[in-house]
């Protein structure tokens, strides 16, 4: 990873980008270490998602342990949003902007 | 009449033709360019908006220009309604043609140049004032040089000239600092066609058909980069 303080919306890529890398699930903690990013700021980008309906959480029940746990799911949004992300990526990429 | 210069009078009406297809891919290029500024609220692509929609209006001055000239029922029709301005006998009509390739002239320039200032500075560079200054003093330049070129047009392609050719340069480096990208390489190539197209255009004085030439390489950069804008949008 570059050492370069990362904008707002490459920090939501890199967010979905692990979910979708996952395989379109993952469990917060692990994003936090994959996305690289602190509790605390991983909670308000994901409120955010969420608002947005680029992701949704799903309350799965551990039936062993009785207790209740989050998994974050990227939806169709979400899908969308990496792909518009990376054509423009491309395009700033092709034209040096 | 007044007339830019002499152009092969067969080819009259195709130029249009090309510049038309030129000016909707500058459009879409424009049109992408706010969509991306949109999403990110960056400048640069504002400023790369701004540049090709430079380039789409200078066309279309260059095409109204040009069509006035060549069809006689539409210089029936602009006689008409510049009748009122410039008199019954259109003792000024010098002005009209000179005027409208001065647009198309201020724009270009104005288009190329800001297209080399964005290609040219790291991202953050054009937000600050003594940078806008700066482009200032160029705007006026441009000014000057586009009121010269409508007595020695040579002097407008000689300086898109110079322009592009920096341009291609900065596109070179991109080229080389994204890994080789394909779609930077065709991005300098179209830039290259674009080059290519205004030397022959500076040559048109000496062998009018160099004209053709000129509007045919113009046509191939533009269509070179509605081939990368197209690759890029079908990707994902």
């Amino acid at each position: 990873m570059s050492n370069k303080r990362r904008s707002r919306l490459e920090l939501v890529y890199d967010i979905l980008l692990s979910i979708q890398n996952k395989g379109g699930k993952i469990k917060p903690t692990h994003l936090m270490y994959k996305s690289n990013l602190s509790h605390k700021l991983l909670n308000s980008y994901l409120d955010e998602l969420l608002g947005k309906e680029l992701v949704r959480v799903e309350d799965i029940e551990n039936r062993k342990k009785k207790t209740m746990s989050k998994v974050i799911h990227l939806t169709d949004k979400g899908s969308g949003f990496l792909a518009e992300y990376r054509r423009m990526r491309e395009f700033t990429d092709a034209f040096g902007l | 009449m007044y007339q830019l210069f002499f152009t092969p009078n067969w080819f009259n009406g195709l130029d249009i033709f090309f510049e038309g297809i030129s000016l909707i891919v500058a459009l879409l290029i424009a049109a992408y360019s706010l969509r991306i500024y949109r999403f990110t609220k960056e400048n640069r692509f504002a400023y790369f908006m701004v540049a090709f929609l430079m380039v789409a209006f200078g066309l279309a001055s260059k095409m109204f220009t040009s069509s006035v000239l060549y069809y006689h029922p539409l210089r029936e029709v602009t006689a008409g309604v510049l009748s009122p301005i410039v008199g019954p006998g259109l003792e000024f009509a010098d002005l009209f043609y000179r005027a409208g390739f001065f647009v198309e002239m201020f724009l270009m320039l104005a288009a190329w140049l800001l297209i080399f200032f964005i290609s040219q500075k790291s991202r953050d560079r054009l937000r600050k004032y003594h940078e806008v200054s700066q482009m200032a003093l160029f705007i006026y330049l441009i000014f000057l040089i586009s009121f010269v070129a409508n007595f020695q047009y040579v002097v407008f392609y000689l300086t898109s000239a110079v322009i592009l050719g920096l341009t291609v340069l900065n596109y070179y480096k991109n080229y080389l600092n994204t890994d080789k990208n394909e779609n930077a390489f065709r991005v300098m190539l179209s830039f290259i066609f674009i080059l290519l197209s205004n030397v022959f255009f500076v040559f048109v004085y000496f062998y009018n058909q160099f004209y053709v030439l000129a509007e045919i390489f113009m046509l191939i950069g533009f269509l070179t980069l509605l081939g990368t804008y197209s690759k890029i949008k079908r990707r994902f």
